[in-house]
Formats: structure tokens, sequence, C-alpha cells
């Protein structure tokens, strides 16, 4: 279906090669994976296939693609609508239209597709990714899994033979993600549909997808059945570093067939270890609030109290108030009613210097707090806002990523250094509370490492509290020590991670999966578990 | 949800009633039509982010309303009648013959200097009620093919105002939180540049990929069909229309 032959590529005004000398086949009805560090090329590497790059954004291309017999190189993207069907990073880019249907029915319009035809296509797509409730609600108004449903939709009215997701699922609550995934898996399976998906949280998508292509971020490539590349990769998710952790002879990638490999671990007795929860003074309480936007109810008679130390992680579906709540706390609104206070002192009312001292925050755009020319203005201005000797928040970023570059402009750092780069301008103030929305999307394991590392380490040093928004189930496993579940703006579950992340099948990560019913939720959890029993 | 009327309607029917407030000039009917016609926007509102444009013709119109008489009552030709209080007169050069500014305010110039006031509020108020219950992008679809092109365009540059609005008060609010409190335009700017680029370079990168362009003659989904309902609410403001104007 696919061809690359001898493919490389090469943007204007750099020196860097993307891809060098790349050759495959795609098959129809293939689940294709592409994985890599972040900025290794994975998204060039999918916009080649409908000829994106480089008649869209420059480029050198040597080499030949050719998708269903046809050279992209002779024809331009709109010429291969009906064939290839791509839906980009954040889907409401690139909506057109503000109707579900009038969406759907857009491709078909420019394509000057007969109006039978098209209403026949639209309920055809409708009913095959469940979108027929929300057929005439205006798309601005859907939940981040019914965009990302309504972007499928609109690529697939066209009945393409290929399909192209660049990280489906990155913006997603963890049910969002599998309905997503599970319509992909549809579709290959029934419709034959060839599909090619990058994506960083490959703990999401690896039970399903046949084959990865390996981008390793010097040129080189390597593809090959899933469990082959697995193998020998360095970003891997929880179900391969657990089969390495207990040397298993076999790499498998789904939940079910690692269970069968694991049986005997399961049935054997381990020591309960006694949690030991020590008291804390609280920093962060959370009295008996209550906030709406007009008349939509956000949060609801939400109270909890965080404590020195404490990593506390807010999880729930999109639109469960988890924004809303973090919003207060950080004193960006006051609520309708109810009181926090943050070390004794309301959050509204602090200003400049005092604020920064008070409350790190890191919003879920981290690049809405840069606007200096490169990363040593960013750090000097930090020094300067905090009184610090000049170097100080240099020193400060090299120890939470080394190697980057002084000169660099912000943006053309990766989204890990990206984020970094905010983090060590946050804490340069030296903060007493640090707040996070969302700091982990668009990161590859590495860089996930390095940030838990980090949070860990301010948390536990300087016995502070540390508060993160997320959807990543594997992160706040490895990272938080405690979980606060938002549903419909309540606070319907508030305890240890472990109770927490253990009580939903949904919210469980892959290892807790894997180990049920023991009381696991990470690779080392099950190493020194391991470990203590001998 | 109710079928919402064909987009033109309730633009055609503006249009009558303007012609009639202008026609019959008078102050009370107007303020009785925009009272009806802010009825009608409550019922038939649907959520769309348009409606909010009725709410601000409104706004627009009392502004327009208040500059007007405070002008009116202060420059202008003397209208004999009763006294209501007096201002100073302000002398100006004698090349500037006819014109006063202050004197003696009476009841007759101020009423009507309102008076002309509300028949352009009314108007506004008319034009923004069409406004905010037609969906611009249904509007658009009416409009012939041959400039369709443009159409799609202006739509994206509409689309992309609110989305700047958003994201300054986003990156500002970020910025706050960082205990940056001074506001400096670079700062704003530069981030919200870049992103509006990169939206527009996704959303082009988007169309290119779903064939927009491809063909020169596009077909329609569900065109919007003329009802017997469009009729009767034509013909009905029309008949008022007519009665105004004969008045």
């Amino acid at each position: 279906m696919i061809t690359f032959s001898n493919v490389s590529l090469l943007y204007p005004h750099s020196t860097k090669t993307i891809l060098e000398d790349l050759s495959f086949e795609i098959e129809e009805g293939e689940m294709v994976l592409v994985m890599g560090e972040t900025g290794s090329g994975k998204s060039s590497l999918l916009r080649l296939i409908n000829g994106l790059v480089p008649h869209h954004t420059g480029g050198i291309l040597a080499g030949d693609i050719s998708v269903d017999g046809i050279s992209t190189r002779t024809v331009k993207p709109g010429a291969l609508a009906h064939l290839v069907g791509i839906v980009g990073q954040n889907p409401l880019n690139g909506f057109v239209t503000d109707i579900v249907e009038e969406e759907l029915a857009f491709t078909m319009e420019s394509l000057n597709v007969a109006p039978e035809v098209m209403r026949k296509r639209v309920e055809e797509v409708l009913d095959i990714l469940g979108l027929t409730a929300i057929r005439s609600r205006s798309i601005a108004t859907l939940s981040g899994g019914e965009q990302q449903r309504v972007a499928i939709g609109t690529a697939l009215v066209m009945h393409p033979k290929v399909l192209v997701l660049d990280e489906p699922t990155s913006a997603l609550d963890p049910i969002a993600a599998e309905e997503v995934l599970s319509v992909l898996h549809r579709l290959v399976h029934d419709l034959s549909i060839t599909v090619i998906i990058a994506e960083h949280r490959l703990e999401r998508v690896i039970q399903f997808v046949d084959r990865i292509i390996y981008i390793h971020g010097n040129g080189e490539t390597a593809i090959g059945p899933a469990e082959e590349i697995l193998q020998k990769a360095d970003l891997v998710p929880p179900i391969i570093k657990l089969a390495r952790a207990l040397h298993l002879n076999e790499i498998k990638t789904s939940v079910r067939d690692v269970r069968r490999q694991t049986e005997d671990i399961r049935s054997r007795d381990f020591p309960t270890v006694a949690s030991s929860t020590h008291a804390v003074t609280p920093a962060i309480i959370v009295s008996d609030i209550s906030h709406s936007y007009g008349a939509k109810p956000a949060l609801h008679n939400a109270s909890t109290t965080i404590g020195h130390g404490e990593i506390v992680a807010i999880m729930g579906r999109n639109g469960a108030g988890k924004s809303t709540l973090l919003h207060s706390i950080v004193g960006l609104h006051s609520p309708d009613s109810g009181t926090i206070t943050v070390n004794g002192r309301n959050p509204v009312t602090l200003k400049g210097p005092q604020r920064r001292h008070a409350i790190g925050y890191v919003p879920q755009e981290p690049s809405d707090l840069l606007f200096a020319q490169s990363v040593g203005e960013e750090c000097a201005q930090a020094d300067n806002d905090n009184q610090l000797n000049s170097g100080s928040t240099w020193a400060l970023l090299n120890t939470l990523v080394p190697n980057i570059g002084l000169h660099t402009h912000p943006n053309d750092l990766s989204e890990g250094q990206r984020l970094a780069l905010v983090l060590g301008i946050v804490l340069a103030a030296n903060p007493e509370v640090l707040v996070l929305d969302e700091p982990t999307r668009g990161l590859d394991y590495r860089a996930k490492n390095l940030f838990t590392l980090a949070l860990k380490e301010y948390a536990t040093q300087s016995n502070r509290p540390v508060l993160l928004a997320t959807h990543d189930v594997e992160l706040v496993a490895e990272l938080a020590d405690r979980v606060l579940f938002l549903a419909e703006g309540e606070i319907v579950a508030d305890g240890t991670t472990l109770d927490v992340l253990l009580s939903s099948p949904a919210f469980a990560p892959q290892v807790a999966k894997i180990m049920s019913p023991k009381p696991w939720l990470t690779v080392s959890d099950v190493v020194t578990a391991m470990g203590n029993s001998e | 949800m109710r079928k919402p009327l064909h987009p033109l309607t309730l633009w055609i029917a503006s249009i009558f009633l303007a012609i009639g407030v202008v026609a019959l000039d008078s102050a009370y009917i107007a303020i009785a039509i925009v009272g009806v016609v802010a009825l009608f926007v409550f019922i038939r509102r649907d959520g769309s982010p348009w409606n909010i444009s009725f709410a601000l013709s409104l706004r627009i119109g009392a502004t327009i309303l208040a500059i007007r008489t405070v002008v009116g009552v202060l420059i202008g030709v003397p209208i004999p009648g009763r006294t209501l209080f007096t201002i100073p007169i302000l002398h100006l050069p004698s090349w500037m013959p006819g014109i006063r500014i202050g004197g003696a305010v009476t009841l007759e110039r101020l009423s009507s200097s309102l008076h002309e006031g509300i028949i352009i509020a009314t108007l506004i108020a008319l034009f923004g009620a069409a406004t905010s219950l037609t969906s611009p992008h249904k509007l658009l679809r009416l409009i012939p093919s041959f400039i369709y092109e443009i159409g799609i365009t202006l739509v994206i540059a509409t689309s992309l105002f609110p989305q700047l609005a958003t994201g300054v008060r986003r990156i500002r609010t970020a910025q706050k939180l960082r205990g940056i409190e001074k506001v400096k335009l670079g700062s704003i700017a530069l981030p919200l540049l870049e992103e509006a680029l990169a939206r527009s370079l996704q959303l082009a990168a988007s169309m290119d990929s779903r064939g927009y362009g491809v063909r020169r003659k596009r077909s329609r989904y569900r065109p919007q069909q003329w009802l017997a309902r469009d009729s009767a609410f034509i013909l009905l403001t029309g008949l008022l229309t007519l009665v105004m104007v004969a008045q």
C-alpha cells in the first residue's frame, strides 16, 4: 500500500538530516506505530505519506514515496485526499467549519461529490464512530475525545485506504483514549484500512500494533514486528520494562500474554510491607469550595488538605473540574463559596515577587511563560526577578537537563527541554508550593523520567508539596503519593495512589493490570517485593 | 431543538423593519420594536457564540444614544421652547457663525436629540438581532460559489479573532502567575503571534490535505431550504412595514 524507497529528508536552513535512506513497505490492513524521541522526525515521516512534506513545508526530499501506486512527488496533498486521511496532533486547529455534520462533509464538498452520496457517507461515518448523538452540535462545545473522533470521521468519509494519525490520544483521558483506539482497531480489522500512528504513550497503543518504525534521531531507523523492535529499544513502555526486569524469555505486548507468563509470580505469597504513613503538616487547605462558569457548575463542595512534602495528582475525565480546582488553588479566581489557604494565605491576594515565592505554577502550555529570544536571556530574566546571582537559574536548569544550548531560541527546544526550562524558571524563585497543569503532554519516556526525578527531589529535599493535574496514569504511578479523583466537579476519591489506581480498571497502570490482584503499580514495586521475599 | 429559519429570512425581516422605523420616525414605536426583537432573540437563542452580538449591538446603540444626546445638547442651533437649564456659552470666533456651544437647554432640544439617538440605536439593534440568530457559516454557504473562496477566507479570519482573544487572556494569566505584574507588549505579542502563526499553518495544512481547491466546482451538503414559515415571517414583517410607511 505504502512504499518508501531510499527516502532521505532535509529541511531548509537546517544541517540535520531528519531521515536517511529509509526504505520500507506497508501492506494493506496493517497497523504501524512510529516511535522515537521528541523531535526525532515522527511527524515529518507521517506527513511525507500524503505529501504535506515537502509540498507544504519545503525541504529536500530524495528517493521516492508511493501510496497505492501514486508517487507523492507528482501530485499535491489534495489530490490524495480520497486515498489518505490525515489527522493532525491538535484536531481543533484543523477544523474548518463549526458543525459536526458540515465538518464531515467538507472534504466531499471540495471534491465535488454528489449531494446524495454525501448524505449517505455522512450517515455511515456517524454510525461507525458513534457520533449520531452529537451530529448537529457545534464542534467547539465537544469534549476532547469527541473532537478526536470527529477528526477521524473527517478522514473516513472519503473511504481512504490509509489513515495517518499524529498522537491521537495525547490530550485525552484514559477512557477517551481507549474509545479512540478501539475505533481504530475495528477499522483495521473490519475495513482493512492501513493505519499509521505516532504516539509517545506506548502503553496505550502497543497491544494494537503489528509493526513499529523506530526513528533513532540520528538519521537511523529500524522497522520490524513490535516485539522485535521493543526488545532492543531504549524507549519502552512499562510492560516491556517488567519483562526485562523479570528476565522473561519472550517479549509480549498484550496484558493477557504477560499475565500468562507471570502466573507463578502472582501465585507466590509476599510479605505485605506496612506502608509508612507519617503525619504531615497541612500546606494547602481547601475547604468546601464551589465554583461555576455561568450556569455550568464546575466544582461542587470540594474539600481537601495537602500536606508538606506530599506529591498529589489530580485525575479525572476531561471537563471533570481539574483545571478549575488548580486555578482556584493558585488564586486565578475566588471560588463562588468556600475558602482556600496556601501556607496560611489567601492565594488571590498574592502579587509579584511574593506570589513567585509562594506558589510556582507551570501552565498547560509551558511556552506561555516564555518570551525572551534565547534560553540564556530567559535565565537572566529569572535571576533578575528573584535577585539571584547571575547564572543561578542556568545552573539549576543544567541539573534538570544537561546539554541544553545557552543561545538556543526557546521555540527550537524539544518539548521536554522547554518544560525543563519553564520548570527551572519557576523553581528559581524557590516556591513554597509547586502546581503543574498537565505537564507531560508530548514527552517521551526519557524526558518523563528526568521530570519525575526533578519533582521528587523538590518535594523531598525541601519538604514542600507538589500538586499536578494529569491524564498520565503511568506518571501518577511513578510519582504521586496521593490521588484526588474528580468527577462532575466533585472529589469522588481521595486516597493513596495505590488505593485509588487499583480500584478502577480504566485508570490502572499496565503493571497493576498484569500483576492484579497483587498491590503493585510500577516495575520497581515488583522488583522490590521480589527482592524482599528472597 | 427548534429548526432554525432560513439564514436570509431574519436579514430581510430586519431590513424591512429598519425601513419602517425610519419612515415612521416615532421613538415610542422604535422602543417597542426593540423590545419585541429582544424577546424574540431571547426565545430563539441557541447558545452559539454569535448569540452575544445582540447584547453587543444594544451596548453600541446605548453608547451612540448617550453621545448623540450629549453632543446634541451641547452643540447646535438653538431650538426655542421651555428652558430646562442653562449652561455657559462658549464664545467662538466670528468666522464660525450659526454654531453655538452651550447656552440654554430646552426640552425640545433634548427630546429631538434623544429621538434621533433612539432611531439610530434601533437600527443597530435590528441588525444585531439578525447577526445574533444567523450562523455566519450558513450565511456564507448561500453566497454564489465564485466568491466562496473569499468567503471561506473570511471564516478563517473571523475564527482567528476569538482565538487571539482567548490567547491573550491565557498568556496574561500565566504571566501574572509567574509574578509579572507589569504588562509588556512584547511579552504577550511574541507567544501570541507564534501561536497564531502555528495555528494558521496547521489549518492550511489540514485544508490542503482535505482536497481544498482541487476541483474548481464544489458541491453543497444539505442546502438550506426556503420553507413556508420563512415566507410567512417575511410577509408579516412586510405588512408591518407597509403599515408603518403608510402612516
